[in-house]
């Protein structure tokens, strides 16, 4: 075992370790099992930080996925299905960027044990959830990828469900069943794909994403068989993302979990959606993708504008944020829509930048909710400024980051999302039609002042104003330590990102062009 | 077309530009780093952390200068880029492009800055977020130092939009009064609902170049080249316009700016003269080929958008009680002027820039002096001044000058540059705007010694000891007032207007005339202006004589109404009953079919045990029990069952077995 | 005639162990009686040993003529019959020790049932077919009926035998039908022949196929054949509730692959549609019917109507391409295994339980994860398993089930799409019980502690279900092996 073909099993599997670990610690042992949960994501997070420095961005491919750090080994010969996992340059910011997330998460877990403590279970289940989310971005068979897929429901479900607040019940099962019910027609497409695909000297099948995409960009797909089966997959895909209007798990899951759920929540598993559009359903059923595209970016463009006016109607802060969430995934999906290299790219910097931003939004209502006990805007009814200083500070640095002001991570994505609404792919392949496309970037264009108007009122009501009474001798801390250090690294990518663009665009830029040059980009 | 222009820009004129030239980006980046210093150390810095900011942007001015040396020894225009991220085909560039017009701007908006943050140090003593304010401030004039510099559109909106969040930040800097963050989300929003189409035109040219960059100098080569549809020229520009109409508070979205005056008054100062506002305007002056290429239709609703506006303001400004309000309105008409002035082409290109300039030193002036003013007064209502020119003997001689120039008095910059607007109209035979130019040459004058005459003659109606404001206050307004006095000789014909020979657009500058026609046109405007304006306010009367107007004064009290019908007609409609609507609809249809379906799942299901209880068993224990009906015999229940059980089976599995054998 | 010693020695030493835990059982005092359990599971070891060491020996010359056959496929169900066999005694030894039955007998009959068990997968013609099955159920009867005290017992034991004898004579008369018309009846032999009548007589063949899957309909408790299995399994002692539930229906599978994919395979296109039917409308209204269950034991027989439903579907995918046979039948045989697994293990969990809450309600289950970990951790396995979701099992279990359909196309995409629809709709009621144990607390806190016993197999059923999710591959070799279905 090398170095290359032993660390993405490592890394990935790794936090599944942690979780056997966490499990066999003494009862009681509280700080035994915090600190298990800090070194291991910190280990792994370590661990992947070295697989985007190893990599090798010049390498390159004829055909997607470029994939490197690659070990491809029989698994369940029965079924035909392999454990082949890699990475390219389209997973890598997002594989880190879960591992980043995680090791934020074990820290902010340290000092913040939601009810009812258990913090044994807590920690496994979270280390489960973070393997289910890493390996779906590594994944390249796609029994393997399907697997890792539904491994992040069971953890999720009881993270929301224990530890969750007062509807936690109705939250988690509403996930459960709504998600489920979408990757099982996704599984189907999977099966479908496997049996019309491609046959190797043997005539076996195979699961084997590499090898489909190379079958189904040479057209080896029927066009009908294309339609039906890029219907199921991406009705999977299109819950998890979500898009409108599959979206309505999402806001009730968010407001009722705890505060790291809610940051894994909308910082990872939302991407495995958008990523399973841009990993499986174009490059492989790119007929398919071509006659959904106007429909998706429809969608899109009504989720982006929906979810605004759904915000401004909020009254629970967290809930707030959980329908921002719908908004913004509509500009990846609509970026992803587009079929150009440039919609492509802003859809997988968008999903990096609303991993980043959204997660610390999440994470500083999460603390707001920690010194108030409550999300109701009108509870905390404003001051917030007065009272804690930073944290309102942050607050607002964060929500305008997500408005999308320019030089913040937010404004990239979305904004290059619109460009790419703006020409759409007209290729002989894929042929959009540019006046439709343009009508959603309009759509887009309100919805970035909507959004700019819900966040601000938001701000109004939260930070500014006087205090009322009864919060002013209340003795509310600001940011603790621990905050800043699970807090800082998300700021300062926030700024990061937005002023230096390239450090994502560069990683993903072959991987899309090689995904557009199937649909003749 | 693509290939010809490449990806990198023009090639860099003139390397050896000079030092100044070649390292202009720094005046743009000095003010973040202060900026940064001053929000992470200023606290425990001595004086609360000004010292970034005016250290910065000193240094700046300093530099700024240097720059305009070299274009005053008549150099050439300077450009450098690096590579700052790829998107598909777009090579997006980070750089600087340097002309005449960019090293006015810096020295407007460095020189006003400047003054303003000094000016500042005796305003904003003791405030409750004194470094914070500084920070803002900083911030802010570096965005604006970015706008003018960028060589690349999308590196200015970010500048543009930094400013835009900057402006929200410091209007509603005492956001304790909600008025104060409404009115700075007022401004925030409005000036957005302009940057959404501004992003599209940004989008349009860029198409135009294939998708290949945003470089303004090779998207000006490009729709110069004419390969270009006349359609997505036109469209581009008006669309770039939109981003001017809601930055330079022209109709219909000026209504942010008068509330803006929610911010300290050194922030209008710099908002209204040397950043934010400008920019739209600046905006329109560098993407100016865009505008000459397009269809003519898109100048004229330019110079139609001004005219509008100019009257529209000018008239709002007369009946403003608030002193910062008649400025706010006169910031809107000036600016009204300058884009009107661009809409006649490129002969009102360096009039309007020179306007521009000229306007930067005598409305930061007039601001500031306001808020000495008010300082003094503890009131911004006129109505609550009169006789301050004994107590502020400097203010008041500072805000004359300054009110000298924007009334248009000569020997005052006002003058000059408000001739060359006519000058400009004349010249390019739209006569109909010279002719609203001299009526709002009236309307200003009339205004102006409206306001002098309120705040600084009569007696003083205030309850507050008025006094003359410190000195670390007064130099600024010494410095601009300054200024103001000699700024306008640079347009000044008789003297080579060494101004246009800077700041002009095409192949070279028009030639300097001195129309005395005009001049003499322009003198008597403001003549007739100033005289009235003195017959009617000579003495303090209440109410305001203008009330005689009736209907047209209520008009003008309910600033046309137009306030109302954003709140009443746009926001509050989406804010309450559709976002609510939206919301019940999430709630109730989408998430009712939702969960609906699990509803019909359970009831489905009931439905089902039911069958299966009642049917599917029955028939077995049913038939039992109808046995026991007949009561025939001496059979046990049970045993009653087995025969039925019997019967139902076989019956069933005859059915079946006929079915299946059908002949 | 040729008898092979080696291949009925299971038999033989199960058929020992009856004959010695029924005398022991006399000369036992009361207080001792529950030492038949101890004979009686070293019997099974016995067997169980004697079955693996059939293992690797090829397929054997055939004893009696043929009818005794042992392969890959006899040796894979007895093994899990065995298996299944001593996971039923260990959860009996409390269950009956305290509950005050007649525990020699108890012993007896459930040894006697697997025996039938035994011989199914061995059986290779009608005869022996009907004899296993018989085995099978009779002794069934009685266990049903064991809780006298208890009248729902006896009513449900009733139900069960008089169902039971019913369906027994519709088969038996299919059985008797076929043998008159073909005139044979080893299986292979029956199949040669059902190919060469046509017309009326076809017609008649078709008639007698018919009763034969009525008959077997009612041992997997299909619907609509299925009315017995709630009250019966209600009723009886959860044991044997399990045996019903694990053992007894999989010996109906056992018996019905046979049949479907060797003996009637060419009839295919007369009785697919007729398991099309039965699949569809057995899963969806067993786990519509579940979704309204509050009682454990009613739920989990609801649940087993709903797998029944499920390891019918590949009976339906056959067709006339050895192929998708060959995977259909794989996918029933892995999914009858490892459904075996998880439902002993639901079923060993409820046991544990019912010692507490005799009823056995949903809510009795309240507060588990707190007062027993272990138990609460595994029964979560068992339902997320039963429900088919990673990582567990049961997820392997259906997707190759999904496989074959789409594999089959056509029908088979119509059915793997009801199917998984139904799963999610599972989901519904399985997740009622980790609900339960998980996110409510019970009034009583009090620590549960379950048999030790029954740990153990609950134990070994989760860590059986998490593994075969990692490496899947050995339960799906031994689906793979019973090459029964290629083209039979």
């Amino acid at each position: 075992m090398t170095w290359q073909n032993s660390a993405i099993t490592i890394t990935t599997l790794l936090p599944i370790v942690g979780a056997l670990g966490v499990l066999l610690v003494p009862r009681g042992d509280d700080r035994l099992v915090k600190g298990i949960g800090i070194a291991i994501t910190g280990v792994c997070l370590a661990l992947a930080i070295a697989i985007a420095a190893t990599y090798d961005y010049s390498a390159t491919c004829a055909t997607p996925p470029c994939l490197q750090f690659v070990l491809n080994v029989q698994w369940i010969p029965v079924i035909g299905a392999r454990y082949h996992v890699g990475i390219d340059g389209i997973s890598m910011p997002l594989y880190v960027l879960t591992f980043l997330l995680g090791f934020l998460c074990a820290v902010y877990t340290g000092r913040y044990v939601p009810e009812p403590g258990r913090i044994k279970a807590f920690v496994a289940l979270t280390l489960l959830l973070i393997t289910g989310m890493a390996g779906t971005f590594v994944a390249f068979d796609l029994i393997l990828f399907f697997v890792f897929w539904e491994l992040v429901l069971v953890p999720m479900y009881f993270l929301i469900g224990v530890w969750g607040s007062a509807n936690r019940q109705y939250a988690s099962i509403k996930f459960f069943l709504y998600t489920l019910l979408g990757s099982v027609f996704m599984l189907l497409g999977f099966l479908a794909l496997y049996f019309s695909g491609p046959v190797d000297a043997l005539g076996k099948h195979t699961f084997d994403l590499t090898a489909l995409t190379a079958f189904g960009a040479g057209g080896g797909y029927t066009h009908l068989f294309q339609l039906v089966v890029f219907g199921a997959i991406a009705l999977g895909f299109a819950v998890k993302v979500p898009m409108w209007p599959f979206h309505t798990w999402l806001p009730d899951a968010h407001t009722e979990a705890p505060t790291i759920g809610s940051v894994l929540l909308a910082g990872v598993m939302l991407k495995m959606g958008t990523y399973g559009f841009v990993r499986i359903a174009l490059p492989v059923l790119p007929q398919g993708a071509v006659a959904y595209a106007p429909w998706i970016g429809g969608l899109a463009a009504i989720a982006i504008v929906y979810a605004a006016l759904a915000c401004l109607a909020q009254k629970d802060l967290k809930r707030l944020i959980a329908f921002s969430s719908v908004g913004h995934m509509g500009f990846v999906m609509l970026g992803i829509a587009t079929l150009t290299t440039i919609g492509i790219q802003a859809a997988i910097f968008g999903m990096v930048a609303h991993g980043v931003i959204t997660g610390m939004l999440f994470f500083c209502v999460g603390s707001i909710y920690d010194r108030y006990h409550t999300r109701q805007i009108a509870d905390i009814g404003g001051g917030m400024a007065e009272i804690m200083p930073k944290l309102s500070g942050i607050f607002a640095f964060v929500a305008i980051a997500s408005l999308g002001l320019p030089g913040l991570a937010g404004f990239w994505g979305e904004v290059m999302a619109l460009l790419g609404a703006f020409s759409p792919n007209t290729s002989t392949v894929a042929g959009l039609n540019v006046g439709l496309f343009r009508a959603f970037m309009i759509a887009g264009g309100i919805g970035t002042i909507l959004t700019a108007g819900y966040f601000l009122w938001m701000l109004q009501r939260v930070n500014m104003g006087l205090a009322p009474e009864r919060w002013r001798d209340h003795g509310l801390r600001d940011i603790l330590t621990v905050e800043w250090v699970s807090w800082v690294p998300l700021l300062v990518l926030i700024l990061v990102l937005g002023l230096i663009p390239s450090i994502v665009l560069n990683s993903t830029e072959q991987g899309v062009n090689l995904i557009v040059k199937i649909f003749g980009g | 077309m693509v290939g010809v222009l490449g990806a990198e820009g023009a090639p860099a004129a003139a390397s050896s530009a000079g030092w100044f030239v070649e390292h202009a980006w720094l005046i743009g980046l000095l003010p973040f780093i202060s900026a940064g210093l001053a929000l992470f150390f200023g606290k425990r810095t001595p004086g609360g952390g000004p010292v970034y900011g005016i250290a910065a942007i000193g240094a700046g001015s300093v530099m700024a200068l240097g720059v305009a040396w070299h274009f005053v020894q008549g150099g050439g225009p300077y450009e450098k880029y690096v590579e700052w991220f790829r998107i598909g085909s777009l090579h997006m560039q980070l750089g600087s492009y340097v002309d005449g017009l960019t090293a006015v701007m810096l020295i407007v908006v460095t020189f006003v800055s400047l003054m303003v943050q000094v000016y500042s140090l005796g305003y904003m003593h003791g405030d409750v977020r004194y470094t914070w304010y500084f920070v803002v401030l900083s911030l802010f004039t570096g965005a604006m130092l970015d706008v003018v510099l960028a060589g690349n559109l999308f590196q200015l909106l970010v500048g543009w939009e930094v400013m835009g969040i900057c402006s929200y930040l410091l209007i509603g800097h005492w956001y304790e009064d909600p008025a104060n963050s409404g009115a700075a989300i007022k401004a925030f929003l409005t000036t957005r609902i302009g940057d959404v189409p501004f992003m599209f035109g940004i989008f349009a040219l860029i198409f135009a170049t294939g998708m290949t960059t945003s470089n303004i100098q090779v998207i000006g080569q490009t729709v110069a080249g004419g390969h270009v549809s006349l359609l997505l020229v036109t469209t581009a520009a008006l669309l770039l316009f939109g981003g001017t109409i809601g930055k330079s508070a022209q109709f219909p979205l000026y209504v942010w700016l008068p509330d803006a005056m929610a911010g300290p008054t050194p922030v209008s100062a710099l908002i209204h003269a040397a950043t934010m506002v400008a920019a739209g305007v600046y905006l329109v002056a560098r993407m100016f080929q865009v505008f000459v290429s397009a269809d003519p239709i898109a100048l004229h609703v330019v110079a139609i958008i001004g005219a509008i506006t100019l009257l529209l303001a000018a008239f709002l400004a007369l009946v403003q009680d608030d002193i910062k309000k008649v400025l706010a309105y006169s910031t809107i008409s000036q600016l009204a002027y300058m884009v009107a002035a661009l809409g006649v082409g490129s002969d009102g290109y360096p009039a309007a820039m020179f306007h521009l300039f000229t306007h930067a030193f005598f409305k930061a002036l007039l601001f500031l002096g306001a808020g000495s003013v008010i300082h003094a007064a503890h009131t911004n209502n006129m109505s609550e001044m009169g006789g301050l020119r004994k107590d502020m003997k400097v203010t008041f001689w500072t805000f004359a000058i300054g009110a000298a120039a924007l009334a248009g008095v000569p020997p005052f910059s006002g003058f000059f540059s408000k001739d060359e607007l006519i000058l400009a109209a004349k010249d390019s035979h739209t006569y109909w705007l010279a002719v609203v130019l001299l009526v709002g040459a009236i309307l200003t004058a009339f205004y102006t010694t409206r306001m002098i005459l309120l705040t600084f003659f009569g007696d003083y109606r205030g309850h507050a000891h008025a006094h003359e404001s410190p000195r670390v206050m007064t130099v600024p307004l010494i410095l601009l007032a300054g200024a103001t006095c000699v700024v306008g000789l640079l347009g000044f014909a008789p003297l080579g207007a060494p101004f246009l020979d800077w700041v002009y657009f095409g192949g070279e500058p028009i030639p300097a005339v001195f129309s005395p026609l005009v001049a003499i046109l322009s003198i008597v405007a403001v003549t007739v202006g100033i005289w009235t304006g003195y017959i009617v306010y000579r003495r303090w009367r209440t109410p305001d004589p203008l009330t005689r107007l009736g209907p047209a004064y209520d008009l003008l009290e309910h600033k046309y109404y137009l306030d109302d019908l954003y709140w009443n007609g746009i926001v509050r409609p989406i804010r309450d009953p559709i976002a609510a609507g939206v919301y019940w609809t999430n709630q109730h249809v989408i998430d009712g079919v939702v969960n609906g379906a699990a509803t019909l799942a359970y009831a489905l299901s009931a439905l089902v045990a039911w069958f299966d209880r009642n049917v599917i068993d029955g028939v077995v224990n049913g038939a039992g029990s109808a046995m026991e009906l007949f009561g025939r015999g001496l059979r046990t229940i049970q045993t009653g069952k087995v025969q039925w059980y019997a019967v139902g089976l076989f019956a069933g599995v005859i059915l079946l077995t006929v079915f299946i054998i059908r002949p | 005639m040729t008898i092979d010693y080696h291949a009925i020695l299971p038999v033989l030493i199960l058929s020992g162990t009856i004959v010695i835990v029924l005398v022991t059982d006399l000369f036992l005092s009361p207080r001792h009686r529950s030492a038949s359990m101890w004979v009686a599971f070293a019997g099974v070891l016995a067997t169980l040993v004697a079955v693996l060491s059939l293992i690797g020996k090829g397929d054997r010359p055939g004893s009696f003529g043929g009818s005794y056959q042992v392969d890959a496929f006899t040796i894979v169900f007895q093994t899990f019959f065995m298996s299944a066999a001593a996971v039923v005694l260990l959860i009996s030894y409390r269950y009956f020790r305290e509950g005050g039955f007649y525990q020699g007998e108890y012993y007896f009959l459930l040894l006697t049932s697997f025996l039938g068990c035994l011989l199914m997968p061995a059986s290779r013609d009608l005869l022996m077919l009907f004899l296993s099955l018989e085995l099978v159920s009779a002794p069934g009867f009685l266990m049903a009926a064991f809780r006298k005290s208890d009248v729902k017992g006896n009513e449900g034991g009733l139900k069960f035998f008089l169902i039971g004898v019913l369906s027994t004579a519709v088969m038996l008369y299919g059985m008797s039908l076929i043998y008159g018309l073909t005139g044979h009846l080893q299986l292979a032999a029956v199949s040669a022949g059902l190919q060469q009548l046509s017309g009326a007589k076809e017609t008649l063949a078709n008639a007698a196929i018919l009763f034969v899957v009525v008959g077997f309909a009612f041992k997997i408790s299909a619907v609509p054949f299925q009315f017995w299995a709630p009250d019966t399994y209600e009723g009886s002692p959860v044991p044997v509730a399990a045996f019903l539930g694990v053992a007894s229906s999989a010996a109906g599978f056992a018996g019905l692959l046979q049949l479907m994919f060797v003996a009637f395979v060419h009839e295919y296109a007369f009785w697919v549609p007729m398991f099309v039917a039965l699949s569809l409308v057995t899963m969806t209204l067993g786990n519509l019917v579940a979704l309204q269950q509050r009682q454990v034991v009613r739920l989990l027989a609801y649940s087993g109507i709903a797998q029944t439903g499920y390891i019918l579907l590949p009976f339906a995918l056959v067709s006339a391409d050895p192929s998708i046979n060959h995977s259909a039948f794989q996918a029933a045989v892995t999914y009858i295994l490892i459904y075996g697994i998880m439902n002993l293990g639901a079923f060993a969990v409820t046991t544990a339980i019912s010692s507490r809450h005799p009823l056995l309600q949903i809510q009795d289950f309240a507060g588990l994860a707190k007062r027993a970990p272990l138990l609460a951790m595994a029964m979560t396995v068992f339902m997320v398993s039963l429900a088919g979701v990673p990582p567990t099992g049961g997820f392997w279990a259906k997707l190759l089930i999904f496989q074959a359909g789409i594999q089959r196309g056509g029908v088979g995409v119509l059915l793997a799409v009801a199917m998984v629809i139904n799963s999610v709709i599972s989901v519904g009621y399985y997740f009622l019980i980790p609900r339960a144990m998980i996110f409510e607390d019970a009034e009583d806190q009090t620590p549960f502690r379950s048999p030790i016993l029954v740990t153990a197999v609950v134990a070994v059923a989760m860590v059986a279900l998490l593994v075969i999710f990692i490496v899947p591959n050995a339960i799906y070799r031994l689906g793979e092996v019973t090459s029964l279905g290629s083209g039979g």
